[in-house]
């Protein structure tokens, strides 16, 4: 039997028509992949490089041009299966007229959550909102509204929890709160798609990592599978433009090439030291050219 | 349905805490009065002449109302980003158009309401007699009222706020005029005049008020044909806008 995923990505493709003139533009080209059962998916890219307008897709807010995907095997528009996800906006916002509590218990009536009532004041209280339950949305912070989309998410007990940027605007406390509830709601089964720029983020939680550039999927790997290929080297160099130290990382194939070239051009070697790799070289080893 | 009912009734809190209703329900009620105050030619007429123009008063109010409330929302709600979270998760999106539409339907009647009961007011404070069928001819104004937001809403989906205005207040417009004044705005032309005209909504069934004024019955079977009109027309209405709607990205 075939394993049916939360999340099925198949030969996604986004075009956007453009403001003048014919044509098209490519936000997002034929990508594919999976979120399994249980799992914390990380879903990275520079900035334009399709992450908001894959997962608007995955939401039903943009149809794709090409491609397919499924949600526990339906369709996004499907209200059974919306029923069990968790969405955190980018920049989330809420009508400033409401109060947390007032939302919670709008969004607990929309999904039809009874017995929702008892557990409001727990929720606000494990995203940090306990002692803000009756002020005016108006007077939150963007870290505060960020919290409050958590607790909007997490209301239904989600299988899948969609994240597009979540901890971009919070501090470092309130990130590691934030990473501990994505850790604790993983535990008790749900999968988790997060989209960030916060790659010590991705680092820390996650079990797979997606790598976007230009709207294109480069690679996609478990993170054992990412770090542990290729040694990277980590070189002082002198510039020959500015005559200033520079630092470059690369990867371990194209380190006697880099050394050759450099004899040539009689540049000394400062320092060259064996990094130890992380998902920002990773990330921008695939990813250097790849950006438009 | 449920979820429809929930987020009207959120929307109707968000109306109600609005400024805008209060001004517009303000400038509706101070234009009510100010008509009572204006003498007309005949002083017997005066009764006449209040309920004329004070029914009048309040169709431009439902008018005023359906754009005030309405224009703005969706427009609003995808440039505050607030539409995102309503739509990816817990709506559809004719949840969320039938939800927003009802919740300003029900702010525009009880708004309507108020300046019905103003109107009243005035006729009582100017000791001029009330008809017994004003509270039906303000009903049949609510509905032209929420014919007006279903056209507004309908707009709302393609024109910004300062377009909605002028499409709007067009069509309100076209709607009032009788056949023979809309073959006259291009007389060469009469069956395409007549044909279109056919096709686009006729408000005039909404409008009782000179029977009234003029203290003549009017028979109940045509309140009801005149309601049933006006909601078949809103309900033709959402229908175009959910159509539109549905074929948007939300970028």
């Amino acid at each position: 039997m075939t394993d049916v995923h939360p999340l099925q990505v198949k030969e996604l493709s986004k075009r956007f028509p453009r403001k003048r003139g014919l044509g098209s533009v490519k936000a997002v080209s034929n990508i594919s992949f999976n979120v399994r059962q249980g799992e914390i998916v990380g879903f990275i890219g520079h900035n334009g490089a399709g992450k908001t307008t894959t997962i608007k897709c995955l939401l039903g807010l943009l149809k794709p041009s090409e491609g397919s995907i499924s949600l526990w095997g339906n369709a996004p528009a499907d209200t059974s299966v919306r029923k069990r996800i968790g969405y955190i906006p980018e920049s989330p916002d809420y009508d400033d007229s409401f109060t947390p509590m007032e939302y919670l218990s709008m969004f607990a009536s929309m999904r039809d959550l009874s017995g929702f009532n008892k557990d409001w004041m727990k929720l606000l209280k494990r995203v940090g909102l306990t002692k803000w339950e009756t002020t005016g949305l108006r007077q939150f912070s963007k870290g505060m509204k960020q919290r409050m989309s958590l607790a909007i998410a997490l209301q239904s007990n989600p299988d899948l929890l969609i994240m597009d940027e979540p901890t971009g605007g919070l501090d470092p406390v309130a990130r590691k709160e934030f990473r501990d509830i994505i850790i604790e709601e993983n535990s008790r089964g749900t999968s988790v798609f997060l989209s960030s720029h916060i790659l010590s983020d991705v680092e820390t939680i996650c079990d797979r990592a997606v790598i976007l550039a230009g709207g294109k999927l480069v690679i996609e790997g478990t993170l054992k599978e990412l770090l542990g290929g290729e040694n990277l080297y980590r070189m002082t160099v002198i510039s020959r433009k500015t005559g200033e130290e520079v630092e470059e990382t690369i990867p371990e194939a194209d380190l006697q090439s880099r050394i050759d070239s450099l004899r040539r051009d009689n540049l000394p070697i400062v320092k060259l030291e064996m990094a130890l790799k992380s998902l920002e070289d990773v990330f921008l080893s695939v990813t250097e050219g790849k950006e438009q | 349905m449920k979820a429809v009912f929930t987020f009207s009734l959120m929307t109707l809190r968000m109306l109600f805490r609005r400024r805008t209703l209060w001004g517009i329900l303000l400038v509706i009620l101070l234009a009510l009065a100010g008509i009572a105050s204006v003498p007309s030619f005949d002083i017997s007429n005066q009764g006449r002449f209040v309920l004329d123009f004070g029914l009048f008063g309040i169709e431009v109010g439902a008018l005023l109302l359906a754009l005030g409330l309405a224009a703005n929302l969706y427009p609003r709600d995808r440039e505050t980003r607030t539409l995102m979270p309503l739509i990816a998760v817990p709506l559809s999106r004719w949840q969320y158009l039938l939800g927003r539409f009802f919740g300003a339907a029900l702010v525009q009647a009880a708004a309507l309401i108020v300046t019905c009961l103003g109107l009243m007011l005035i006729l009582i404070l100017h000791e001029l007699p009330i008809p017994g069928d004003l509270l039906p001819a303000t009903l049949l104004i609510i509905v032209e009222g929420w014919f007006l937001l279903s056209t507004v809403f309908f707009f709302s989906f393609f024109a910004s706020p300062p377009l909605n205005w002028p499409l709007t207040t067009m069509l309100f417009v076209l709607s009032q005029m009788s056949v023979s004044e809309f073959v006259s705005i291009l007389p060469s032309a009469p069956g395409l005049m007549r044909t279109v005209r056919l096709l686009l909504p006729h408000a005039d069934v909404f409008h009782i008020k000179d029977p009234i004024a003029h203290g003549f019955n009017i028979e109940p079977v045509y309140f009801l044909i005149a309601i049933f009109y006006g909601l078949c027309y809103a309900a033709f209405m959402l229908s175009l806008a959910l159509a539109v709607f549905r074929r948007r990205d939300l970028k």
